[in-house]
């Protein structure tokens, strides 16, 4: 059988999604055995790849970079899942949303900052006026809330996709 | 004032009241309701005051209500002993002088009278004012009244709202009178009940019943409350009806009172209504000392009071519970039921609220008994009801109609149809509540239950009507827009979810729209009305759920094309001429150009928007003209004609090559893709131009042996020189664009070979089905249809014609055949069916026909051709009569019985043409039911791949401009099909022009195109109309106001 | 002693006292009907949509907190098209402002939060409305926090009906609607305010809450309120 393809993805968020992936500890290993991870930050690969099934997409859309990434891989996945709160809700991310960016960007870099004060502008990704969830810019397959979701409805989401079927989560899962 | 114990002092004061309303010397009485001050009562109240003193006459001059026509106030009232009462309209204070000295003739000027009446049906007593003044028309036979029956407006504006005794004497509180002698409360309930009378406020529960409840319950107090907190904007009628008759309401109430067992009413009136507030204190005032109100009744020991409390403001507030609770001081928020009121209401006692006008029909209702008021109305609705008739309508005002009248009664007969003459579209009922009732289905009953049905409601009477310049999509917004910031914000269906509403519609509104944004609305909006506490919220939705359901295509465009047919919608449009020319043109784009003195530029600017463009120049329907906001100076920029000057300056001059040369390298490298278009006229014309720009093979076929369809066979030379249009298909050709002529589609290259050789077809064939009547006699010889006549006369080879010639129809066909005729030396008779201004011919052109010495016959249908050995000798027409509004928004004629002979020579059919669409048989192409080609709107895709098709073929014979329109749409649609990216816009010109609006608004008049003298006309096809001298072409674009200049950086669209 | 009737919710027959809500019935015959606004002890406010329920031969739904049951009556408490407006009432509630349950001190201990898992609501398919709304820190005490206030009233009623202070009301309207202490003035200041916390007992989110808490910290004791209740009931 034609091994499945996984891509991860991290958006705006802090991580802890991915985290709360790895601690489905020794589970993973049945998981790589049935599927590759093709992409993400536990691995290697530079491009989102074309031609992925499964992809698991931490974060909230923040920056013009975020957006532009959500959008290349829903074109390239057949299965787009949205993992936690900021993916979903914009959740600590969207705390900025009732401030202008401008403002933001002045507290932290100009007024926050000891030395060397002034916003940066090469190599940063602009930021877009609000921290939205995904559903907001691209079509969501399912969605597994939390923050983070915990390692056992992780770990019954992947099972369930890699069994062919969208999983019913239920009550296994909550916001926060 | 007299105090009323008993029957002879009731009577006494009867008299009283008649004197004044029946004086011995003139009465004249002024309308002084809210509409009648806001157009100039007050001053002619007290210019008549000051000449009736000043002449020292002996007239009777009071204030009254209105009579019900608001567009036609002030209206005033003149009653002359024994003669009728006449109403005279719009009276300003010069006409002062005119009605005194009429007076002094005992008569009336008439210019100024609207209608008579001879004698009145108060309903609770009939006066007879006399008869006279034959010219001038009773009030019934007035189309604005027709059909109306006043039983709630019975008084308003006739009697004097601030006077007891005039109420009295039109048998005023003698229904509480008879209740109170009577003594029979239950009996009095049940007739009420048997009435069948429901409450007016808009939910319709029966009133009986609602009283029953409130009789049968028990406690130490009970309220009837009158709900005059009416919110919706637009609707008028309860403000009209305490304006113009303020006790029917307290008679109303009290004998409520006495029925129910209540001993305190309350009248919640909107505080913005300040002469309904003061004449309710008045009526008051005068109620109690007269008697019928507070201690001792009537002398018949029944003690009952109003109190007056003025509404905050809150719509929420018309809700029974929210306004129980404003009353006891608390914010006006709705609690859920039950307990309903009449178990538990203000203050904790049993309670019960009705509307004004639900009051209004109680004093009949026991004068006349239930009978005679369930025989008006329908079976499940009882009585009239007043609606106030506003929007795109000729007549608006307050109408009183039976229910289950249909709603084209009040649109066509009452309204006397739109405004300016456009289609009405849609009604919508029941303020912003209620819903949008579609054009299609105008023989809806007005009752609870029909409108309740369409997914309106009857609401408390608001009737707004809309036509085509109306958005629906905008109308949805701006309803949601008002229950949401009147959500009192209690429930949560209705305080975020109207919020979220309004939140997409303007998104929509905007552009900004999504395909899953319609079925999110309509969930949504279902959900709020299943889920919301109350009625606002229940019905909040209606405007979002019936614009949904009937104007779907008008959503679709805004979310899809990014257009709003209307022009309302300023985000979705340049400007209102660019939104309303199907090509969409840049318009001030090109003026500004040529005003700038950059002719080469504005050159291009016109012709890549417009491949045609000398062409349009001069034929062109010009819709931009009727959008022009120059209207509201003086009249619209001629942007016709500066297009056509800008094109002749450069097609018939010697910088044609240099202008070629500058399109040409436009032109994008080749793709390699073949395209084959059917049809050489304007719509194939247009995407073979845009199609070839865009580095496509394109292969035109057409039939005719030379290109131009239509603009080359039907319009006569005089319209339009072939010389011009020559030279704007020479471009198309150098663009590369190759043409097979004398080839059918269909019979001499079939569908299939195209679709094997071709990569896409576009399929653009005119309407070259000539149209025929079956009129016996259309066989004879010198029966022409106008088609074929016109392309003998383009082709050189004239038909014969006689020397009278009478022409069928009203379209550009049969005016176009009428001016050929008259320059062929015959004399041309055009006969249509309906008046000049349904005519759907360019009314410039009907004008100069007119001139040229054509003649025609209005209402006049065709009825037998007349032949003698087989030679047309006369035609029979038959005169016609208007009837019913049709879907067009125009009069359906309707054949009489007179019937005229006109000799002629020869007859000509310009009866409508169509497309024959044989060719598609068997072709995997789906034909609707009109007989057009089935197409996607927005993509032109036909039901067969690599199919598309624009033009008359789908859209019936239409214009030029609406045919290139097509052609463009095609263009844009055909690439992105064959190329898969949006590459249309990349080869359309962008220039840096002057985009600061003129500071001054330029005082020129419009400059029109030079017609040759009508005589001289007649006799040449030389070009009737020259262009405007380049200095009168500079003017005109100098008038342009810049619409397309926002203040606001970033709005409109960037086309 | 109030006359018996026989009502079936969900198909059970079910004995209840003549004046008692749809609500009442059905939660001591161990159905729990979702609701947020509805508390017991309080009166009822009918307000926020989610106890709605089917009655059969009534054509639109009815709030089982507020409707009394009759005999005969019978009411469906769940069914698809319940659940349907169920979850988008809770929906609405969460783009109304800003819920972020993670950084909340009511974290795990939320009515709004547990309801929606209950309701199996994973996301919200509507854009959040992100609000800039004020935190009010000013009372000794206590904290409101209006990006989590459902505005369910629970403590304009606890506090009018059961404390008499009436400290609490709604202003505005729509959208706009806010709670406010006084005359809107800041809580801290309220002259009215006995300080008893029973409004930050009722809250069923983490609008009203205990200084000094942290996430997850914020447990509510609503029985502190329905106890009260029920022996002013008992003792009027």
């Amino acid at each position: 059988m034609k091994k499945a393809r996984l891509a991860t993805l991290w958006l705006d968020g802090c991580s802890g999604c991915h985290m709360s992936l790895l601690d489905i500890d020794e589970a993973i290993i049945a998981v790589v055995q049935r599927a590759d991870i093709v992409y993400g930050p536990l691995v290697d690969a530079q491009e989102f790849p074309v031609d992925v099934d499964v992809a698991i997409v931490e974060g909230a859309v923040s920056s013009q970079d975020d957006l532009e990434k959500i959008k290349r891989v829903r074109e390239r996945s057949r299965i787009l899942v949205a993992l936690g709160d900021c993916a979903i809700t914009g959740n600590v991310p969207s705390m900025r949303n009732r401030f202008l960016v401008k403002t933001i960007l002045e507290r932290v870099y100009v007024e926050g900052a000891d030395a060397q004060k002034g916003i940066p502008t090469d190599g940063v990704p602009t930021l877009l006026k609000q921290a939205i969830p995904l559903q907001d810019v691209v079509k969501v397959d399912l969605h597994v809330p939390g923050c983070p979701p915990s390692a056992s409805a992780i770990l019954f989401v992947l099972n369930e996709l890699l069994d062919g079927r969208i999983p019913d989560l239920g009550t296994k899962v909550r916001f926060g | 004032m007299t105090r009323i114990r008993d029957l002879s002092t009731f009577n006494a004061v009867r008299s009283a009241g008649l004197a004044k309303l029946q004086p011995a010397r003139p009465r004249i009485a002024v309308g002084m309701g809210t509409c009648g001050t806001g157009n100039g009562s007050e001053g002619v109240y007290a210019a008549l005051a000051d000449a009736i003193a000043q002449r020292g006459l002996d007239v009777h001059l009071v204030r009254t209500g209105c009579f019900g026509f608001c567009a036609e106030e002030p209206l005033v009232n003149v009653w002359i002993p024994g003669q009728p009462l006449v109403i005279l309209h719009r009276v300003q204070t010069d006409h002062v002088n005119q009605i005194l000295d009429a007076l002094a003739t005992k008569t009336v000027p008439e210019r100024l009278a609207l209608c008579k009446i001879e004698e009145w049906d108060h309903i609770t007593a009939q006066l007879h004012y006399g008869s006279g003044f034959p010219n001038i028309p009773t009030w019934n036979e007035v189309p604005f009244f027709r059909g109306q029956k006043k039983i709630v407006l019975r008084n308003c504006g006739l009697i004097n709202p601030d006077d007891i005794e005039e109420y009295i004497a039109i048998g005023g509180y003698q229904s509480l009178y008879k209740v109170l002698i009577d003594k029979t409360p239950e009996l009095v309930n049940e007739q009420i009940k048997i009435s069948r009378l429901r409450g007016r406020g808009g939910a319709g529960f029966l009133t009986g019943l609602k009283w029953e409840f409130l009789r049968k319950a028990t406690a130490d107090h009970k309220y009837v409350i009158c709900n005059a907190d009416e919110g919706d904007p637009g609707a008028y009628m309860n403000r009209n009806e305490i304006e113009g008759d303020p006790h029917s309401l307290i008679e109303g109430m009290a004998i409520g009172g006495y029925i129910t067992g209540a001993d305190q009413g309350i009248i919640y009136v909107r505080a913005e209504y300040p002469l309904a507030v003061h004449r309710l204190r008045v009526a008051l005032g005068q109620a109690r000392e007269s008697g019928v109100l507070g201690e001792d009744i009537l002398g018949r020991g029944f003690k009952f009071d109003i109190d007056l409390v003025e509404g905050a403001g809150a719509f929420v507030c018309g809700e029974e519970t929210a306004l129980i609770s404003s009353l006891e001081g608390r914010s006006g928020r709705p609690r859920p039921r039950p307990p309903f009121p009449a178990q538990k209401g203000l203050w904790g006692y049993p309670t019960n609220i009705n509307n004004v006008e639900t009051w209004f029909n109680i004093a009949p209702i026991v004068a006349k008994g239930p009978s005679w008021f369930s025989e008006t109305g329908s079976v499940a609705s009882a009585g009239t009801k007043v609606f106030s008739l506003v929007g795109k309508v000729k007549n608006t005002g307050l109408v009183e109609m039976p229910f289950g009248t249909p709603l084209s009664s009040f649109v066509y007969d009452a309204g006397s149809g739109s405004m300016r003459g456009h289609p009405v579209k849609a009604v919508q009922t029941g303020g912003p509540s209620g819903g949008c009732i579609p054009h299609e289905l105008f023989d809806t009953p007005v009752d609870y239950e029909s409108l309740g049905k369409l997914g309106s409601i009857m609401g408390s009477g608001g009737m707004v009507v809309m036509d085509d310049d109306n958005c629906m999509v905008d109308v949805a917004r701006y309803f949601v827009e008002f229950t949401r910031s009147e959500s009192c914000g209690k429930c949560t269906p209705c305080r975020v979810g109207l919020d979220k509403a309004l939140r997409t519609l303007t998104r929509i509104t905007k552009g900004e729209g999504r395909e899953e944004d319609l079925a999110e609305l309509n969930e949504l909006g279902r959900m709020i009305r299943d889920t919301a506490l109350c009625g606002l919220g229940q019905t909040a939705p209606n405007s979002i759920l019936t614009t949904l359901r009937h104007f779907n295509d008008e959503f679709e465009d805004h979310i899809k094309a990014k257009r709003c047919r209307a022009g309302v919608c300023q985000d979705l449009a340049l400007s209102p001429c660019e939104n309303s020319c199907p090509l969409h043109m840049n318009i001030p784009r090109f003026l500004q150009l040529y005003k700038e003195g950059r002719l080469a530029d504005a050159f291009e600017s016109v012709i890549m928007d417009n491949p045609l463009p000398a062409s349009t120049g001069r034929v062109c329907q010009h819709p931009c003209d009727d959008r022009c906001r120059r209207q509201t100076v003086d009249e619209a920029v001629n942007m016709r004609e500066v297009h056509r000057v800008i094109a002749d300056a450069i097609l018939l001059s010697d910088r044609f090559d240099e202008m070629v040369d500058r399109i040409l390298a436009k032109r994008r490298p080749p793709t390699g893709k073949t395209i084959a278009v059917a049809g050489a006229g304007p719509t194939g014309l247009t995407a073979g131009f845009y199609l070839a720009l865009l580095g496509h093979d394109v292969t035109i076929f057409d039939s005719h042996a030379e290109a131009g369809g239509m603009l080359r066979f039907a319009l006569p030379e005089y319209r339009l020189p072939k010389a011009v249009l020559d030279r704007e298909i020479e471009i198309i050709r150098r663009l590369g664009v190759k043409f097979v002529f004398n080839t059918r589609i269909g019979a001499d290259v079939a569908l299939n070979d195209l679709d094997a050789k071709y990569d896409a077809v576009f399929l653009s064939i005119g309407t070259w089905k000539e149209g025929w009547v079956y009129l016996s006699g259309t066989e004879l010889t010198g029966v022409t249809p106008a088609l074929p006549f016109l392309e003998a006369e383009a082709e050189a080879k004239p038909v014969k014609l006689g020397d009278r010639v009478v022409i069928i129809g009203g379209g550009n066909a049969a005016i176009d055949s009428a001016r050929t005729v008259i320059r062929r030396g015959a004399a041309a008779t055009v006969i249509y069916r309906r008046e000049r201004k349904d005519m759907p011919a360019i009314q410039e052109e009907v004008d100069a026909a007119e001139q040229e010495g054509v003649r025609f016959r209005f209402l006049a249908a065709p009825h037998r051709i007349v032949g003698e050995q087989g030679d047309v000798k006369a035609i029979e027409v038959v005169k016609t009569r208007l009837g019913e509004f049709d879907s067009s928004g125009r009069r359906r004629p309707i054949e009489t019985d007179e019937v005229h002979i006109i000799p002629c020579t020869s007859v000509i059919l310009a009866v409508g043409e169509s497309v024959d669409t044989d060719f598609s048989r068997a072709s995997g192409l789906r034909i609707k039911e009109s007989a057009m080609l089935e197409v996607d709107r927005y993509t032109l895709a036909t039901s067969r791949d690599k199919f598309f098709a624009g033009g008359d073929l789908i859209s019936g014979a239409s214009n030029l401009s609406n045919a290139m329109g097509f052609g463009k749409k095609a263009a844009r649609n055909i690439d992105q099909f064959l190329t898969r990216e949006s590459r249309f816009d990349d080869v359309m010109p962008s220039f840096v022009y002057d985009q600061t609006a003129p500071a001054e608004t330029s005082p020129c008049r419009r400059h029109h195109a030079h017609e040759l003298p009508a005589a001289i006309r007649a006799k040449t096809f030389q070009e009737a109309a020259a262009a405007l001298l380049p200095e009168e072409a500079y003017e005109e674009s100098c008038r342009c106001l810049r619409c397309d200049i926002r203040e606001t950086a970033g709005a409109g669209a960037h086309r | 002693m109030s006359q018996q009737v026989s009502v079936r919710i969900d198909g059970e027959l079910c004995t209840a006292a003549e004046g008692q809500t749809i609500y009442e019935v059905a939660q001591a015959n161990g159905r729990s009907i979702p609701a947020l606004c509805h508390m017991e002890g309080l009166s009822s406010a009918g307000a926020c949509r989610l106890c709605l329920v089917e009655v059969a031969g009534i054509g639109r739904l009815l709030p089982a907190c507020t409707t009394p049951v009759n005999t005969g009556m019978s009411v469906t408490t769940e069914s698809e098209n319940l659940a349907h407006h169920r979850v988008m009432a809770l929906e609405l509630l969460f783009v109304e402002r800003n819920h972020i349950c993670s950084v909340c001190v009511s974290n795990g201990h939320c009515e709004l939060q547990a309801l929606a898992q209950k309701l199996g609501v994973t996301h919200v398919r509507y854009p959040y409305n992100y609000p800039r709304l004020s935190v009010d820190t000013s009372h000794p005490r206590f904290v409101l926090d209006h990006n989590r206030c459902i505005l369910c009233s629970r403590c304009v009623r606890v506090c009018d009906e059961i404390e008499g202070a009436h400290v609490w009301d709604i202003a505005a309207r729509g959208i706009n609607s806010m709670l406010v202490s006084d005359l809107d003035r800041p809580w801290g200041e309220s002259e009215n305010c006995t300080s008893c916390g029973k409004c930050v007992q009722a809250c069923p989110t983490g609008a009203l809450v205990e200084k000094g808490r942290a996430v997850e910290e914020m447990t509510k004791r609503n029985v502190v309120v329905t106890t009260l209740a029920a022996k002013r009931d008992a003792h009027p």
